[in-house]
């Protein structure tokens, strides 16, 4: 940048720099300034203070929120347990029993085959 | 005249004394810092009266937010961060309500018209054709006389950006400005 255009720029930024100044002036007197304090000191007495309510209310919204994670998360957790439940007694009906049928009836056999000895022995 | 350290023992004693609850106190500091807050609110806000709105809720924020302010830091400062926020708050608030109403409701915001001053008037009209972060700005760095740090402390933007929004409107102004300023 040459010198004379950054003074030349220099001076069109003060020209603007004057105008905003004019532009933005903040109001004169003692009067206003008194006026505007008074106005700040009014608005603090006559707001309502925050309570302990107030806190409550604060803390209701996120308070909420965690309850709701909460209960989602639960409903998730029973979920799956429900589904792991389900899982496993539908793959029980389907899976084939490994034992043989005859282990099943022995048991059976047995009783009568002693039974008929008994009888055999004691019937002489 | 009292020193910069007196002042600032002063302050820090007012500040001290409304935590504890001293209405008083706390009016002490409105009275120390509502011209500045004005001017920080005025340079964010269109008008006049929403800087006056802007100052008194930034006074109430601090007010309920004294007991979280550390008593070492400046006061000002941390004050004109809170005046900022109701400031900006309220430009966006102002923005959400005129998008509802009709075009022709929606004043030029700095035209005067009984401003004679042509370079004024002028001036008003080329600052609507800022975004509101580059007017606020260069009027806080311009005329206000804040540096970029304190200016992008306050509107919570990097110290480089404030830099780039000034660069940025003082050319856009000069742009606008162009055919005033080449008659003078």
């Amino acid at each position: 940048m040459s010198d004379h255009l950054k003074l030349h720029t220099e001076g069109d930024d003060a020209e603007v720099t004057r105008g905003l100044r004019k532009l933005y002036a903040a109001p004169e007197g003692d009067s206003y300034w008194r006026g505007l304090e008074a106005r700040i000191l009014a608005r603090l007495t006559s707001a309502p203070s925050i309570g302990w309510w107030d806190e409550l209310d604060n803390w209701m919204r996120p308070a909420l929120a965690a309850a709701a994670v909460v209960l989602l998360a639960a409903g998730v957790a029973m979920f799956r347990a429900y589904q792991v439940e389900q899982d496993t007694t539908y793959e029980a009906m389907l899976t084939p029993t490994t034992l043989p049928v005859e282990t099943a009836v022995r048991p059976v056999l047995l009783e009568q085959r002693d039974a008929t000895f008994r009888y055999l022995m004691t019937s002489r | 005249m009292q020193s910069d350290a007196a002042k600032m023992l002063t302050e820090r004693d007012h500040v001290i004394a409304a935590q504890k609850g001293s209405e008083s106190a706390f009016a002490e500091l409105v009275r120390l810092h509502h011209r500045r807050a004005y001017a920080v609110a005025r340079a964010i806000v269109i008008s006049h009266e929403d800087a006056e709105d802007a100052v008194q809720e930034g006074f109430l924020h601090a007010y309920r937010a004294l007991d979280r302010f550390r008593s070492d830091q400046p006061f000002g400062a941390w004050l004109n961060r809170i005046v900022a926020n109701a400031a900006l708050d309220l430009v966006r608030r102002r923005k959400v309500r005129d998008a509802d109403e009709l075009p022709e409701t929606v004043a030029l915001p700095f035209r005067d018209p009984g401003e004679a001053d042509e370079l004024r008037r002028r001036l008003g009209d080329a600052l609507t054709h800022l975004t509101d972060r580059q007017r606020s700005v260069i009027v806080l760095h311009d005329v206000e006389g804040y540096t970029h740090g304190e200016i992008g402390s306050m509107l919570g933007i990097p110290e480089g950006t404030a830099r780039s929004d000034l660069h940025h409107a003082r050319a856009a102004l000069r742009r606008l400005l162009k055919d005033i300023r080449s008659n003078s």
